[in-house]
């Protein structure tokens, strides 16, 4: 046996050590975020735009939603043939939005930052009170952009102290998707219920005859309390009013009752393992909300006739919430800069190349003269499940504040409705405990920054 | 001549005595230190030559961002913004205040038990295995390793058909038996027990690959010994393999604790933390505040906090544990 080595430190080790350790510290203070008050949102810029002349090269980051990279690629040439003196690199910076969104975010301050990026529903407010992106309205004039012909909703969705900060681009909405066959099997009519009650009576008929489970649910972040909206606000709920939550409300808890019911006491739901599209692809269910994204991969997918519905309505009407994705200008970029990648968006959501991306990739036609238009016409002819996407869009509403604009309100929201439905949790409890930590999270990460 | 006792009582003495063989050799005198030579500067350029890039490095790559961790602690920032705000020891207090912690910190502690144990006892009882001559044991040593040269995100992905209960094998598999499927994705228990497993199938190669080295130097002769002396297979590898294998045991404990601790990549590709966050340990905790929810401040706290307890669980084993050692 040899001696175990012992670890020693003398008093000039400690000196070096507190030098090497001092020298590091300095340098790391010497980056970061400058101290003081939330800096906000980018000031409308004062730039004349009329001297300005647009830059050689501008960058676009994108995940190409809806496997959308030739379609961009696509829109690119078309806009250089236009423009030969402007380059636009696109860039693939992430498999979803999140990843764009990190990437984005952890790149503020330094030279990666793009001219151009996607801006979710869910992200595009975080880089606005970040300072990170330009308000676009002033731009926009300049380049007589027509914006009067978006859809009215999906344009306002990115609107916040009288300012637009994004462009719709690859926009969604849930849309509910049932198997024909089952259906036929259990004799109903060949349509989505039109509200909750009916769906409720038609379940057991899905369930004895159509031999399947009724209704597919989807939980995970980003998912399960998107398509819960419709819910939430068919019973005359909501999340939040602006700032303030209202999940203790008698509506809220109505509507996750109602959810619960469906899963426990009437048992005509489930939910999903992993991915409830795949499951209703296969024949598990015989019903899904799904996104209008999803469209063209579950019309290839499913060995059966897809039906698709505007989602049920609740006792209080019919409720769909937007989802999807626009794009941005960031801020920390030149003049010349912001003014190509203006003129790049502007063709890049332009009627033709609107119907051209949707038409491709399922997404809506976010101009109304590009859902009106001859390409979409003839989409709807050749499927007419996609009539039924674009027509639900008139129905739509912009979501609420408490899901959408404060860090971590997806998450807690989905916790508690994860809780609900696979735990059978007391909805009144399971909301209390994500209202208090949604609120927090207002108080300690956005309302410095407004 | 000076006994044993006589030496040890001078405190001053220029002479030592080995313990174990009892011989006295001249020593210099406690009390005299020779004073080092300067290191000329040729020294001091050859140091920074072949030293400094990875001091540099080190500096920029380890040092400053884990100092710069530290500092934004103490910060309330959004990531992506230009500016924050001074908070103090406010982002610690927010984490150690949060009901959620403790159950972030059960389902840090039971992975990390689940995969460092379990990866530890599965790899030795591979590496034994391995270790004796079968028929096709070099494709047996490919076939345990293999996995652990894989990417995590890959093995996330397969596994997560793998486990599914509609399509997946091991619902085939229960199903075959008469045996339903665990809800696996559904339940924040059997989550959690599914990335431990798909964990333990990645990395378990690694521990038996470094056991099965070590017991390839074990001494023959030893084995040989107790066998004649009449010591049981059972009792030769207790009495003898393992306390022979306590340095590559204990480089193990270390590395594989600071791995497992550390693990992101099948989470993320199989249960992004949840259900019910059942499966978000700190380490994912960490990434979810700091890149989903862009608390760029509470994240680094949460960092801080995993380095802390990294660091004194490290020390921990460096003093109490090396000392069972025997090298």
């Amino acid at each position: 046996m040899t001696a175990t080595p012992t670890f020693t430190i003398n008093r000039r080790q400690i000196l070096k050590l507190a030098a090497v350790f001092g020298a590091t510290a300095t340098l790391a203070a010497c980056s970061g975020p400058s101290l003081g008050a939330g800096a906000g949102a980018a000031d409308a810029p004062v730039t004349d735009w009329t001297g300005v002349i647009p830059a050689k090269e501008i960058t676009w980051w994108s995940n190409h939603p809806g496997t959308s990279k030739l379609i961009e690629e696509e829109i690119i040439k078309r806009f250089q043939a236009e423009n030969p003196e402007i380059t636009v690199n696109l860039v693939t910076a992430g498999a979803n939005y999140d990843e764009i969104a990190q990437k984005f975010q952890a790149a503020s301050g330094t030279n990666s930052v793009p001219d151009l990026v996607l801006a979710s529903d869910v992200w595009w407010f975080r880089y606005m009170i970040n300072g990170q992106i330009l308000p676009l309205d002033d731009l926009a004039k300049h380049l007589e952009f027509d914006t009067a012909d978006f859809n009215t909703t999906l344009y306002d969705d990115y609107t916040f102290t009288g300012n637009h900060w994004a462009i719709p681009y690859a926009r969604s909405t849930p849309l509910f998707y049932y198997n024909k066959a089952v259906w036929a099997k259990a004799g109903l009519p060949d349509r989505a219920p039109k509200t909750w009650a009916e769906f409720d009576e038609w379940a057991p008929k899905i369930a004895a005859d159509g031999g399947v489970m009724p209704l597919g649910l989807g939980k995970g972040a980003s998912w399960a309390a998107w398509w819960f909206c419709n819910m939430l606000w068919g019973q005359g709920g909501a999340y939040s009013d602006e700032w303030t939550m209202t999940l203790d409300t008698p509506e809220a808890i109505a509507a996750a009752d109602y959810l619960q019911s469906l899963i426990y006491d009437r048992k005509i739901a489930t939910v999903a393992a992993v991915d409830q599209v795949a499951d209703f692809g296969a024949g598990l269910t015989g019903c899904i909300m799904g996104s209008t994204g999803s469209l063209t991969g579950i019309l290839k997918a499913a060995t059966f006739d897809v039906g698709t519905g505007f989602l049920p309505e609740g006792p209080k009407g019919q409720a769909c919430p937007t989802g999807g994705t626009g794009v941005a200008i960031a801020s920390d970029r030149t003049p010349e800069q912001q003014l190509a990648a203006g003129m790049f968006l502007k063709f890049l959501t332009n009627s033709e190349n609107t119907a051209y991306f949707s038409s491709n990739t399922g997404y809506m036609p976010v101009r109304t003269s590009a859902r009106d238009g001859e390409t979409m016409t003839k989409v709807y002819a050749e499927f007419p499940q996609f009539r039924t996407a674009v027509d639900q869009l008139e129905t739509t509403r912009s979501q609420d504040w408490g899901r959408v604009f404060v860090p971590n309100g997806d998450k807690e929201l989905t916790t508690a409705l994860e809780k609900i439905m696979l735990q059978q949790a007391a909805p009144a409890e399971a909301f209390a405990v994500a209202s208090t930590a949604i609120a927090t999270s207002f108080d300690e990460n956005v309302s410095a920054y407004l | 001549m000076p006994t044993i006792e006589d030496l040890h009582r001078s405190t001053d003495s220029a002479v030592a005595v080995s313990v174990s063989t009892g011989v006295v050799s001249p020593v210099m005198p406690r009390t005299f230190t020779p004073r080092k030579k300067k290191k000329p500067w040729k020294s001091w350029l050859l140091f920074l030559l072949f030293a400094g890039p990875n001091v540099a490095l080190l500096i920029v790559f380890t040092y400053k961002p884990l100092l710069q961790s530290l500092y934004y602690s103490t910060l309330q920032w959004n990531l992506g913004s230009a500016s924050a705000i001074p908070v103090g020891l406010g982002n610690y207090v927010t984490w150690f205040d949060d009901p959620g912690t403790v159950r972030v910190v059960t389902v840090t502690l039971i992975f990390t038990i689940a995969t460092v144990g379990g990866g530890m006892v599965i790899g030795l009882l591979f590496a034994v295995l391995l270790n004796r001559k079968l028929h096709g044991r070099g494709a047996a040593r490919t076939i345990v390793v293999a996995p652990y040269v894989l990417s995590g995100v890959a093995v996330g992905l397969l596994w997560l058909f793998v486990f599914d209960p509609n399509f997946g094998i091991t619902a085939a598999l229960l199903d075959a038996i008469g045996v339903a499927s665990p809800p696996w994705y559904n339940d924040p228990h059997w989550a959690l027990v599914m990335v431990i497993i798909v964990y333990l199938w990645k990395n378990v190669g690694y521990v038996a690959l470094i056991y099965l080295a070590a017991l390839q130097s074990v001494p023959r002769d030893l084995l040989e010994a107790a066998s004649l002396d009449g010591a049981s297979p059972v009792r030769a590898f207790r009495n003898i393999v393992l306390p022979l294998l306590g340095p590559t045991t204990f480089f193990l404990s270390i590395t594989t604790l600071l791995s497992s601790l550390q693990s992101f990549d099948i989470i993320q590709a199989m249960t992004k933390g949840g259900p019910l966050e059942g499966t978000t340990t700190m380490m994912y905790q960490i990434y979810q505040e700091g890149f989903q929810a862009g608390r760029a401040g509470y994240s680094s706290a949460v960092a801080t906090i995993l380095f802390a307890v990294l660091l004194v669980v490290t020390l921990i084993q460096m003093k109490y544990v090396e000392k069972r050692v025997h090298y």
